[in-house]
């Protein structure tokens, strides 16, 4: 900074890190709504859209890292917050995560082409359209936390919150039935699909409804942070 | 002598440079909150600070005048000796006090003007007491500790009553409702009223820091009586306010732009907070930094869960800036002294 002919009182005000968290979840869901387009093209068996969007998941990812690390460097052991900020730092660990699953999923879509039943191909398409509902519940719910910040933790506001905790937790548990009934198709159809097929199709399961478990995870760290206060 | 004296100008021309700082950066920080918060624009702000910080000096400045100027060293018995000494040494106090607060600005160090010229008073009273014109238990030093004690004492009551005020506010008025944002809007025209009070509070406390070593000097040389005269205040006044108007707004802007979290209910509760312990302290008479009291006031507001980030490594830099800054503006003084002796004047 330029120095100018300045004594001011400034410094006292340190940069939030609530409205870069916020950023932080949108950037998650825009690497998960992605995903779900990803998801689709690879059901449709467009093989050349998976991998347009899975260079751009990359570098959504990357922003959201970028993110991450801001917060963390500008948490320094003299700023105060509202909330505990180890409760802060261990809310945004998993939300991070959010956007590298994702990723990983994404990654996963480009290494094999898409060749099963129907019922399947249905199968992920309602995984992903519940973990994409359920990620952007999440992001709803850290929406709420500026007007937390604003009320300064009104006990209404608070019950608001908490609420859309519950109803994430709620989805995801929904995704997980759903993960696991389409596991078991994958592995019903081994004759058809194959061995690697099986073992691929799996992987992506697996990888998508990690997604959810990291908004719920997320959603319940922030829940943590907030009446630990 | 009269008031045309060399002398006597000079005093004039420091102490109004020493004005000019108070009003280009502390007046600034004073009402920055309230540009950062929106409810005033800047030159409403100017308009405002101009009026009461000149109403707070001319109507209520004069008690903590007369602490800077004989509270600490007993001027009196001085110019009973000498009273050129006393001018002399009044102006190296100023130009001292001056010095150090132009470093300090330029390396944009939190000092305080009034710690700066109570230091160079005293360095003044030290030289005197090493001269032998006075003896050192001379010094009121029980002034002197009252004094420092209330620049410990006020970060900590700004805190004390922000923290209070907004918690009342909290409390009774932002966990009722349906909409925060509503609640904000409401308190823009209540911090048009604090702006207002704490211009005025400036004003009766840091107008001393500026005039009260020209006071001290104008009655040592018989040119003023023992009653401040009122247009000394006036040029204290003006001094500030025109140092708001030529630099203060850049402040005000840099600050403005970036606190922009002290939305209007916090900036209602620092600002009032901050206000009332300034005013108290001029009423009994001890200079204070209203800069330091607004730390202590935004400091309370965060600790009740008002404000997203807080950065509290800022208390270090005062508590430095404090132990530095009396020992260099009274040595400084001091030498400056010795140095208008040396030179004939």
């Amino acid at each position: 900074m330029k120095k100018e002919y300045i004594r001011s009182v400034l410094s006292i005000f340190a940069s939030s890190p609530f409205k870069p968290l916020c950023m932080h979840a949108n950037k998650g869901g825009d690497c998960v709504r992605k995903l779900s387009e990803a998801v689709h093209a690879f059901c449709e068996g467009d093989m050349e859209k998976v991998n347009l969007l899975n260079a751009e998941i990359d570098v959504i990812e990357h922003e959201a890292d970028v993110i991450k690390q801001t917060i963390r460097g500008e948490l320094s052991s003299s700023i105060m917050l509202p909330v505990h900020a180890t409760d802060l730092l261990n809310f945004l660990k998993p939300q991070d995560s959010i956007s590298d699953d994702a990723q990983e999923a994404s990654y996963w879509l480009t290494l094999r082409r898409f060749d099963a039943s129907p019922e399947i191909r249905a199968g992920f398409r309602e995984l992903m359209a519940r973990t994409l509902a359920t990620v952007e519940h999440y992001e709803k719910l850290v929406d709420t936390l500026s007007e937390l910040l604003e009320s300064s933790f009104s006990k209404r506001d608070v019950e608001d919150t908490l609420a859309l905790v519950m109803e994430v937790e709620e989805m995801e548990h929904q995704v997980d039935v759903i993960e696991k009934e389409l596991m078991r198709t994958v592995f019903r159809s081994e004759d058809v699909l194959g061995g690697v097929g099986v073992f691929h199709l799996s992987r992506l399961v697996m990888n998508i409804g990690s997604i959810a478990d990291k908004a719920e995870h997320a959603a319940d760290r922030l829940r943590t942070m907030i009446l630990r206060r | 002598m009269d008031l045309f004296n060399p002398l006597v100008i000079f005093l004039i021309i420091a102490g109004l440079y020493m004005a000019w700082n108070i009003g280009a950066n502390d007046l600034a920080n004073a009402m920055g909150t309230s540009v950062g918060s929106g409810a005033l624009s800047i030159k409403q702000v100017i308009i405002v600070a101009g009026f009461f910080e000149f109403a707070g000096a001319v109507f209520f400045g004069k008690k903590v005048t007369s602490t800077i100027a004989k509270g600490i060293v007993p001027i009196d018995s001085i110019s009973l000796i000498d009273n050129h000494l006393v001018a002399v040494g009044m102006l190296a106090a100023i130009l001292a006090a001056g010095f150090w607060i132009t470093l300090a600005t330029f390396y944009n160090l939190p000092v305080s003007t009034t710690h700066s010229i109570v230091g160079a008073v005293l360095g003044f009273g030290l030289i005197a007491a090493y001269n032998g014109i006075i003896g050192l238990s001379d010094i009121h030093w029980e002034v002197l500790l009252k004094i420092v004690s209330s620049w410990l004492i006020s970060p900590v009551l700004g805190a004390i009553l922000a923290y209070v005020i907004f918690s009342l506010i909290r409390y009774f008025i932002l966990q009722k409702t349906d909409d925060p944002y509503k609640i904000e809007n409401k308190f823009v025209s209540l911090q048009i009223a604090t702006a207002c009070y704490i211009a005025f509070a400036h004003g009766s406390n840091d107008v001393a820091n500026a005039v009260g070593p020209l006071y001290a000097s104008l009655n040592a040389l018989d040119l003023v009586g023992l009653s401040i005269p009122v247009w000394i205040m006036v040029l204290g006044g003006l001094g500030m306010v025109f140092g708001l108007a030529t630099w203060g707004y850049r402040v005000i802007e840099t600050i403005g732009t970036k606190i922009t979290e002290l939305t209007p209910t916090r900036g209602f509760s620092a600002e009032f907070a901050t206000a009332s312990v300034v005013v108290l302290h001029s009423y009994i008479s001890l200079p204070i930094s209203t800069t330091h009291t607004l730390v202590g006031s935004v400091i309370g507001v965060g600790l009740a869960g008002g404000l997203a980030a807080v950065d509290l490594s800022v208390i270090g830099k005062i508590a430095l800036s404090w132990i530095v800054t009396v020992p260099v503006a009274a040595l400084t003084s001091a030498l400056m002294f010795i140095g208008l002796m040396g030179v004939g004047i």
